[in-house]
């Protein structure tokens, strides 16, 4: 797929040229990723949404509801990683999570703690539909292949030790 | 705390000085000083008169009582965003707007505990807490004719039925979708419900509407940028006080970058009803990395002065062309009637984030006089023959500038314009909060994507010289120059109440709330309220006949965001604190609480 023709497609505004330029590193690398793996859902090819369950939720009954599984297909892929970062500048992911998605307006994203879960299909999730407080759609504008490679991006980040403690005593 | 004994000794000459001008000008500011309904013991608009003075002529509390203030009321909101903006207070009702969700309380002050009446709960719609640059707040509401005014974040303006709650009108303004949500209080003029947007981080196209008070109908919109017909121009009532010329407002940026130019209006509005002429601020160009719109980008960064019938535009004037520093203009324009070099001015006195301050000429928009009240360096001077800021090479920014240090004061401004100034008539008396900081600016190219952040720039803070992060400063701006201050060890993000009493009263981030004597700064009394202070402290007459002082507490806005760790409420988001400001969440979390206090 190309991704060039996606952004020119969605964003009637017009993305102007460090995205598509960036865009198009990032296509010609899903080209290879996405022929390698197969998603079980989510078609990277034809943008299709996915439909999946949160195995982070709770189940009543203690049954989780019939979902299909959301795979990352660029699981671990350090090329995409970068990919991811480079989106995450040139979507503007920054300008609200902050540089390294250390957190501003939006929540870290560094800090190995998340609203919504942690796992590579529900960070997609939260791209590419969005969520309640402000994080916008970013489906419709990039779709699901240049979502992947942020996804792979922030799972690329260093986990930081999680400490609840903050003191002020010398 | 105090700047020591030589501010005193300024102090001492300068209140001799004030009562040498006291009678004329405490006359030349009754017009201006007085409120809508001509009554001190009420509170019915933002900045307590259309002059945005913040000065109440109620004088029961002094400098001789002020230390037996305490508290005598306290209610919470529910809500934790950062409480910006003031309470209103209209036939015995206090009326409180809270961040978003923005609920409107009306308590009844004539009852003990004073219950609410009613409170109105607007369908507010969360996607606006992304699109608000700087956290979920609200600038107030305005009180006309028995009907309450005010913005939604979400982009709605509403009328409630000050008796009843009832919603009289919802009108959609502005679009969340395109970055804009709407922040400030609105300015009410006759029958025109004035409101701007905010959104100089997502490149929206600002503008100014107005609204017809009994039905909600937009009956204007005017653009701060673009072509001439887009901005309510005309040519023969156009009259700009530097450079001639149409469609200005386009031609100054290369590209059309104008269409993504942003000059939002989240600030405050003042009026002059003998001119006829509603003035406000626009706020910052977009986006952030100045090569991206070359040229002086008008009219962002700027006042604009407009008859409230038609919205024409009468003259604008350029505090900050083409800013590279993220220095909105969207601080109070004060109007009241300065002498300067002797001659009485009716005077448009303002402190812009650049950290000049500056007097103009209220009819005209000329520049008068520009003087620095905190330390700055992006600019040696302001030439008072063009109007232009002398600036310093050395600190201009842009992509191809890379990281460019040391600049002052930083885009918090040398005093942000949510924190609006009182101008006390019987001391000829300023009084605002400041900050100490400067930044590095390393600006980088953006890509504008409808709906997201457009900004391009990574802008660490350091502090400034001094040892202290913020001050409440008297300003004298007829002699241009500062009169005392009072250090405080964080940023100031408070309004200031100025009082008849000769008391003005503010809060601090570390969550005291402050009476001071007005004419040297001494603090009279001091309480701590729960929270850091954002709002703006008011005062009114209760039924009983007695002087209160009201504010709220609810740290939040840009220091809630800068801080990391104000948070408590949100168990997935930790960060570590920011290292100037380590002391910050030790004084102060998030809250939302309405305190009165009193003799």
């Amino acid at each position: 797929m190309d991704i060039r023709a996606v952004i020119a497609v969605n964003t009637a505004d017009g993305v102007i040229s460090r995205a598509i330029r960036v865009a198009s590193i990032v296509s010609c690398v899903l080209l290879v990723a996405c022929s390698k793996h197969e998603t079980k859902q989510s078609d990277a090819a034809t943008d299709r949404p996915p439909a999946i369950r949160y195995e982070a939720h709770i189940a009543a009954g203690g049954k989780p509801p019939v979902g299909g599984e959301l795979v990352n297909p660029l699981r671990g892929d350090p090329a995409a990683a970068r990919n991811g970062a480079a989106l995450f500048s040139a979507m503007n992911c920054d300008g609200c999570h902050g540089g390294d998605g250390s957190g501003w307006v939006g929540p870290s994203l560094a800090d190995g703690r998340w609203r919504y879960g942690g796992a590579d299909e529900e960070i997609f999730t939260s791209i590419y539909y969005g969520r309640p407080k402000g994080m916008p759609a970013f489906g419709g504008a990039i779709g699901a292949a240049a979502i992947w490679n942020l996804v792979t991006y922030l799972k690329s980040l260093p986990p930081p030790a999680d400490v609840p403690t903050e003191s002020w005593e010398e | 705390m105090f700047r020591s004994a030589r501010s005193i000794v300024v102090a001492t000459w300068v209140w001799s000085l004030c009562i040498a001008l006291l009678q004329a000008s405490a006359v030349a500011n009754a017009a201006n000083a007085k409120p809508a309904d001509g009554d001190d013991g009420q509170w019915s608009m933002p900045a307590k008169d259309y002059a945005a003075t913040r000065y109440s002529g109620l004088a029961q509390i002094t400098r001789a009582n002020a230390h037996g203030l305490r508290p005598v009321w306290t209610f919470s909101t529910g809500v934790l965003g950062g409480h910006e903006g003031q309470p209103l207070v209209v036939n015995n009702t206090m009326y409180v707007v809270t961040p978003w969700p923005n609920v409107l309380y009306a308590f009844d002050l004539t009852k003990e505990g004073y219950p609410l009446r009613w409170k109105y709960r607007p369908a507010t719609s969360p996607n606006a807490i992304g699109a608000a640059c700087c956290d979920s707040i609200n600038r107030g509401a305005f009180y006309a004719d028995g009907k309450l005014f005010y913005n939604l974040l979400d982009g709605h303006t509403v009328a409630i039925d000050a008796r009843t709650g009832h919603e009289l009108w919802n009108t959609q303004v502005a679009d969340v979708g395109s970055g804009e949500t709407t922040t400030m209080a609105p300015l009410v003029v006759r029958d025109r419900v004035i409101v701007g947007a905010a959104g100089g981080e997502f490149g929206i196209y600002g503008w100014l509407k107005a609204l017809d008070a009994a039905s909600g109908k937009v009956i204007w919109t005017a653009r701060n940028i673009g072509p001439d017909a887009e901005m309510l121009i005309h040519p023969d009532t156009f009259r700009p006080p530097y450079g001639e010329g149409t469609d200005q407002g386009a031609t100054s940026w290369e590209n059309s970058a104008w269409k993504t130019g942003g000059a939002p209006v989240w600030g405050w509005l003042s009026y002059d009803a003998d001119l006829d002429l509603v003035y406000y601020g626009t706020g910052n160009p977009s986006p952030y990395n100045s090569e991206q719109r070359v040229g002086d980008n008008k009219w962002s960064n700027s006042v604009l002065a407009r008859r409230p019938g038609d919205g024409a535009l009468i003259w604008a004037y350029q505090f900050t062309p083409h800013d590279n520093w993220d220095y909105d203009s969207t601080g109070a324009m004060v109007l009241v009637d300065v002498k300067v070099n002797g001659r009485p001015v009716k005077a448009l006195v303002h402190f812009d984030k650049n950290g000049f301050q500056y007097v103009l000429d209220r009819a005209t928009g000329k520049l008068i006089n520009a003087t620095a009240y905190v330390q700055l360096n992006w600019a040696k001077s302001v030439d008072l023959a063009t109007g232009r800021p002398v600036l310093d090479p050395a600190r201009q920014t842009g992509a191809t500038k890379g990281n460019v240090k040391d600049i002052c004061p930083s885009l918090e401004g040398g005093v942000s314009p949510a924190s609006p100034p009182a101008y006390s008539p019987r001391l000829s008396l300023f009084f605002t909060s400041t900050n100490n900081f400067c930044m590095n600016y390393e600006a980088s190219r953006s890509t504008y994507l409808k709906g997201t952040p457009y900004i391009g720039a990574n802008i660490p803070y350091t502090a400034g010289p001094g040892g202290h992060l913020g001050a409440l400063m008297a300003w004298d701006a007829s002699a241009a120059k500062k009169v005392w201050e009072i250090d405080e060890p964080l940023p100031s993000w408070s309004g200031v109440l100025a009082t008849a009493g000769d008391v003005v009263f503010y809060g601090t981030l570390d969550g005291w709330f402050k009476s001071v004597d007005a004419t040297t700064g001494k603090v009279l009394s001091k309480f701590k309220v729960g929270s850091g202070v954002v709002g703006n402290p008011m005062t009114f007459k209760g039924p009983d006949g007695k002087q209160y002082v009201a504010v709220y507490a609810g740290i939040g806005g840009d220091w809630s965001l800068l801080a990391g760790d104000l948070h408590s409420d949100d168990p997935a988001d930790v960060r570590a604190p920011m290292d100037m400001v380590k002391q910050m969440a030790r004084h102060s979390s998030q809250g939302g609480i309405v305190w009165i206090f009193g003799l």
